[in-house]
């Protein structure tokens, strides 16, 4: 195309992608230099890393230890609240995606199902937090944990669903069906095969968002701390675990890249590319 | 399409003083019911309980704007305006880097291997923990940080430079670069959706390419720029990484205003300032529906979809 842009905005764009790559780049080095706080990488060591590991351990067996950091107890809680957030979406998007674009009163379903990606989690957060907890008195716990995330979570994964629920052919249910199948075998042979793409997704959305949710979860918890939640409040203080926030900051963000890869194989290894 | 075409044509006892609806419509009932009341309703009722009075825990229902007026003599219209203007600004800034990269990637890239590449730039850091973004930029832009080391190492300042971390710049430049793919995203989808005939019929009856840009990618990209807007406006708005990180008390912007008034469990006057986010919103939803709607709606969007 002679009209599409060349040049500055180009250039400019992959500007903006390396003010966006260049200080996760850096954590990741940082990460295994002797003193990250300066910001000049070099003196290259894994003691950040053992301490991410033993500090944790050494707590859980009652010793003393260089430092306080308690990994654990957030990992734990944010891979569960993922596996249950992703499993959530997924049956989610399962029930609302293949009905949603064949009704005729979907605009207000629409707008109510991605209303929280028109208000900042923050304030999504601070009002669900009011309502059970101000309104209606429910003590806060796990459940508003998963209920936040899946609440961050499911517009994602829906949209992800629509767009592959959009161009389903129902002519092969009522083909399907003229030929004998039951309910369940048009479900299991005819949509579940056909929307596959979209669970993956809702899934991946699910979990990944989730793993990483932050606004949310700062209201919507009774004490426990998600991993975002306990690395953010670490990072905000001045001390001695900074550096090894890097470090675990560095194993997240290599195992969100590798789940990315993962779910991008997953969702498109099989087809190939129609262009 | 209609449901109808789900319907089953075998009928028992029972069934027949059900309405005939497929399971597909029975379960959206239920899941929609849930959300609706656990979702929607506690959201929209904040607006109601920023009318209310109280202490604590306690609310008496008795309305009063009692909340509003305290909210603005504390300093949260100053703050509100400062975050709109600061989101604002960003976002704008987004929109014009954002706009030239997705049409190009759009239409313009033939390289295959470079649009996979960046695609997936684009799409991980959508997936990376909020701290994990920013938090290196305190030892690059701090006092005795990389850039302050340089320039007093290279004879450019003689003290170290104060404004480069906790200021309204440093917060301006930790948005522009978490948020570009939320503006690239939407506006690139929008753009590859456009068919080529258009642009070459555009071209082949004489119009510049000004003229095709503005009459022809930019009407039909309209509902990607909107939701570009949307998806990049909102979420900065509201992020309590980046001004917590960046800007440090100097800038405070609306998470740490909600989280502070949180902390002091002053709650009603949080409700007041969410209820004021959320006419805000409101507003942009109107906005959002306005710019749909020669396209029809939202839905028209995943119409769109099916060809």
């Amino acid at each position: 195309m002679d009209w599409a842009p060349t040049g500055t905005g180009i250039i400019l764009g992959y500007c903006v992608l390396f003010i966006l790559y260049f200080p996760i780049v850096m954590l990741m080095i940082l990460s295994f230099s002797g003193e990250p706080l300066t910001g000049i990488p070099g003196d290259w060591t894994i003691t950040w890393y053992e301490d991410v590991i033993f500090a944790d351990i050494a707590r859980r067996e009652g010793e003393a230890y260089g430092s306080n950091f308690r990994i654990g107890d957030p990992l734990l809680l944010s891979i569960m609240l993922a596996f249950i957030t992703s499993a959530a979406c997924v049956i989610a998007v399962l029930i609302v995606g293949p009905v949603l674009p064949r009704i005729r009163w979907r605009g207000p379903f629409l707008v109510g199902f991605l209303m929280p990606l028109m208000i900042p989690g923050i304030v999504g957060g601070v009002g669900l937090f009011m309502w059970y907890r101000l309104v209606i008195h429910v003590k806060m716990g796990v459940w508003s944990l998963v209920l936040a995330h899946f609440v961050w979570a499911f517009p994602f994964a829906l949209l992800a669903m629509l767009v592959v629920a959009s161009r389903f052919d129902t002519r092969l249910m009522e083909a399907a069906e003229d030929l004998g199948a039951k309910p369940w075998q048009r479900f299991w042979q005819i949509e579940i095969p056909i929307l596959k793409p979209g669970i993956y997704a809702a899934g991946f959305f699910g979990f990944l968002l989730s793993f990483n949710e932050l606004p949310f979860s700062i209201f919507m918890r009774a004490g426990q701390d998600t991993l975002p939640l306990y690395l953010w409040i670490q990072s905000g203080a001045h001390n001695t675990t900074v550096p090894l926030i890097y470090a675990m900051s560095t194993l997240v963000t290599v195992a969100s890249v590798g789940l990315t890869f993962l779910a991008i194989r997953l969702a498109f290894g099989g087809q190939n590319a129609n262009k | 399409m209609t449901a109808a075409a789900y319907t089953s044509n075998r009928s028992s006892g029972l069934r027949d003083f059900i309405p005939r609806l497929p399971a597909g419509v029975w379960s959206l009932s239920g899941f929609s019911l849930l959300w609706f009341g656990g979702i929607v309703l506690p959201l929209l009722a904040i607006i109601v309980v920023s009318f209310l009075q109280g202490r604590g825990l306690k609310i008496n229902f008795d309305p009063t704007i009692l909340q509003y007026k305290r909210f603005f003599s504390y300093g949260g219209g100053e703050m509100l305006a400062r975050s709109v203007r600061i989101a604002g600004t960003v976002t704008m800034i987004e929109l014009l880097l954002a706009f030239p990269f997705a049409l190009w990637l759009a239409k313009g890239c033939k390289n295959n291997t470079v649009r996979l590449l960046t695609f997936t730039a684009l799409t991980v850091p959508f997936f990376l923990s909020p701290a994990a973004r920013v938090i290196v930029w305190r030892s690059v832009f701090g006092i005795n940080g990389v850039v302050n080391q340089i320039l007093l190492g290279v004879g450019i300042v003689d003290e170290p430079v104060l404004w480069l971390i906790f200021s309204e710049f440093s917060v301006h430049f930790g948005f522009i670069g978490a948020f570009f793919p939320t503006m690239v995203w939407p506006i690139f989808l929008s753009v590859s959706l456009i068919d080529n005939d258009f642009l070459e019929a555009s071209g082949d009856l004489g119009a510049s390419r000004l003229r095709t840009l503005l009459h022809i990618i930019l009407p039909l990209a309209l509902p990607g720029i909107v939701a570009g807007f949307v998806f990049t406006f909102i979420p900065m708005l509201g992020d309590a990484v980046v001004a917590s990180h960046m800007g440090g008390n100097n800038v405070l912007m609306l998470a740490a205003q909600v989280q502070s008034l949180i902390g002091v469990s002053n709650f009603l006057v949080a409700a007041a300032l969410a209820a004021v986010v959320l006419a805000i919103m409101l507003a942009f939803q109107v906005l959002l529906w306005l710019a749909l709607k020669p396209v029809g709606g939202l839905a028209g969007v995943f119409a769109s979809l099916r060809r």
